[in-house]
């Protein structure tokens, strides 16, 4: 088997309060594995962790116990950040640089050729729709238009690994929904994604695996279909069936052993309704 | 774009483009802040200061015009310095751009040492701009004197005085005078930098900063106050010692009290005190990188 994107091994984090005695124990004993090209979704509630446990795997903060690499590479080495991009919660860029000032400094920061930083840039602010505010000052950016720089940001050096700290907060739902293709793109470009967010059904259309930590212990961990399938049920949705191959149905089904739960007519999210109505998106 | 190899060319343990693209980028940043319109200022309070000087002597007008153009300049670019570290390390830690720059393969002591460039370039452009403008000024009223003389004075005291004037003006101790203003204000930013990778606020550091220059500048006055009084006890002096070597005697961090009266600069004087500063910066920054470099961020 391949070297894994993200290992973590018994991970603890105790944060010490300043002035206080009591301790905040961030992440105790936690242990999972993110397997090259798997999309992974960190779910919990606010203040379980999630943050943490990336930090901890990007190097931004040292683990009281335990270790993380990233593709076999220790997290305390500065190495290890080479092949990883990271967005983290509600990021602020430099306001006072343009879109492409802003991936010029980064694409600099991973040690890229001028040229390099040139091809990759244009590319980049293609795929995530910011070349018409390339030169415009991140100061003027919708909140939208920064998490896409960010990922952008995130990219430019080509990592293996993305880690995306709630990449759709405070977006609109067709700025969350562009931001949720982008990762779909990223995935079907081999791409790992570690990823947290409170959208539970977007995590549900993106990932292949979750998380769900509580009080910084990971609680459940697995498959999604596996998690969440109900294992005695079958849903089959029809199009354009006549009544009486309705009625057929039913009749078959009262002879069976089986039962029939539910009949309805399957409705659209409203977030699919919502960007119905408001439109094509826009920029 | 595939999600083959990494394209990034292997990481290097210390890379200078790294630290000159951060440098360069805070440059931008107080740059684009618009904090050199502190200039016009500079200029208005030298330009100033000459008309009430007008009945003085030549030498009282180019003494006073030093005066107050190289106290400005020690003034302006402590000023800068304090101010523009101050904001630096809670700026990119509160608004978490610091986590998007070290989560690239960028060690801290880079980032600290690229912050620190940057700042230092600041004070080299501001220094460069007020010298300038200090040296254009001087020229044009040491023509103005020269002209006034070659119209009042007698022939026969003609030359003396117009030697007189040049001395009085351009003399080969400016320059290293300016250099040591710079250092100065570069050893306030290292000190301000140090503070500020512990202090949890900009205004915090500010404060404390000021607080270290006063110090800084009080300090061996009062040393020399309770040295020589008998009562000093071991507590005292012990005291007293560790303050003078965390905190230079800042006093002595200057050279323009003797360009200002004509002094004579030695070699000597030039290469302690900026060897003085220069330890001091050196030592703040390293100290200031091991306190970041265990930070919690
Ligand atoms: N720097 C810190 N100092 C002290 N406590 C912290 C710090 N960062 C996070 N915590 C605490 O650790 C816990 C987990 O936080 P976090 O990882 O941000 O959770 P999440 O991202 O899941 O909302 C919280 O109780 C939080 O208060
Ligand atoms: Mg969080």
């Amino acid at each position: 088997m391949s070297t894994p994107a993200i290992s973590i091994q018994n991970l603890t984090k105790v944060y010490p309060i300043p002035f206080k005695r009591e301790k905040v124990t961030a992440v105790q004993d936690l242990s999972l594995t993110v397997e090259a090209g798997q999309v992974y979704g960190l779910l919990g509630p606010n203040g379980s962790g999630k943050s943490t446990t990336m930090k901890i795997v990007l190097g931004l903060v040292t683990p009281t116990s335990g270790r993380t690499e990233i593709f076999g590479r220790d997290s305390n080495t500065v190495e290890s950040r080479e092949d990883v991009g990271f967005l983290p919660e509600n990021p602020y860029f430099y306001k006072y640089l343009t879109g492409a000032e802003t991936l010029d400094f980064y694409g600099k920061l991973c040690g890229l050729s001028r040229a390099k930083i040139r091809d990759r840039s244009k590319e980049l602010l293609k795929l995530v729709g910011l070349e018409n505010a390339a030169d415009r000052r991140l100061g003027g950016y919708s909140k939208g238009m920064l998490q896409r720089i960010g990922l952008a940001q995130a990219m430019i050096q080509e990592p293996r690994l993305l880690v995306l700290d709630e990449p759709t907060a405070g977006v609109d739902p067709a700025g969350s929904r562009e931001i949720r293709d982008l990762i779909l793109d990223f995935k079907q470009r081999g791409i790992t994604v570690l990823l947290c967010s409170h959208l539970l059904e977007q995590v549900q259309e993106i990932c292949d695996r979750v998380g769900i930590l509580d009080h910084g212990v990971l609680i459940r961990e697995g498959v999604l279909g596996d998690l969440i399938s109900i294992e005695n049920q079958t849903e089959i949705i029809l199009e354009n069936a006549p009544p009486e191959l309705l009625a057929q149905i039913r009749e078959m089904i009262g002879k069976s052993s089986g039962r029939l739960v539910a009949e309805h007519r399957p409705q659209k999210t409203l977030e699919r309704y919502f960007l119905d109505v408001t439109g094509p998106k826009q920029s | 774009m595939t999600a083959a190899a990494p394209i990034a060319t292997k990481h290097k343990i210390f890379s200078p483009a790294r630290v000159t693209a951060i440098a360069s980028n805070t440059l931008l940043e107080l740059v684009r802040l618009k904090v050199f319109y502190f200039l016009l200022l500079f200029a208005l309070l030298i330009i100033g200061s000459s008309f009430f000087t007008s009945k003085f002597t030549f030498q009282e007008q180019f003494q006073v015009l030093k005066d107050v153009s190289l106290g400005a300049m020690s003034i302006f670019t402590w000023l800068l310095g304090v101010l523009a570290t101050a904001m630096l390390l809670p700026k990119d830690i509160e608004d978490r751009t610091l986590y998007t720059i070290l989560a690239k393969p960028v060690p801290r002591f880079e980032y600290l040492l690229g912050k620190f460039l940057g700042v230092l370039l600041l004070l080299f452009v501001a220094i460069s701009l007020m010298t300038g403008v200090f040296l254009v000024i001087l020229y044009a009223r040491q023509q103005d004197a020269l002209a006034n003389a070659a119209r009042l004075v007698p022939a026969q005291a003609l030359q003396e005085q117009l030697a007189d004037i040049r001395a009085a003006t351009f003399n080969k101790n400016l320059l290293p005078g300016i250099v040591i203003i710079y250092l100065k204000s570069a050893l306030c930013a290292a000190l301000t930098l140090l503070l500020s990778t512990f202090a949890s606020s900009s205004i915090f550091t500010i404060i404390m900063s000021v607080i270290v220059y006063l110090i800084g500048h009080i300090q061996a006055i009062a040393r020399e106050a309770y040295l020589a009084s008998q009562t000093t006890t071991a507590l005292t002096k012990a005291f007293l010692a560790i303050v003078a070597l965390l905190i230079p005697d800042l006093n002595s961090l200057t050279l323009v009290d003797d360009i200002v009266v004509g002094n004579a600069i030695s070699t000597v004087l030039f290469v302690k005190t900026a060897s003085l500063g220069l330890t001091y910066i050196g030592i703040y920054f390293l100290v200031g990188y091991f306190v970041f470099s265990a930070k919690e961020l």
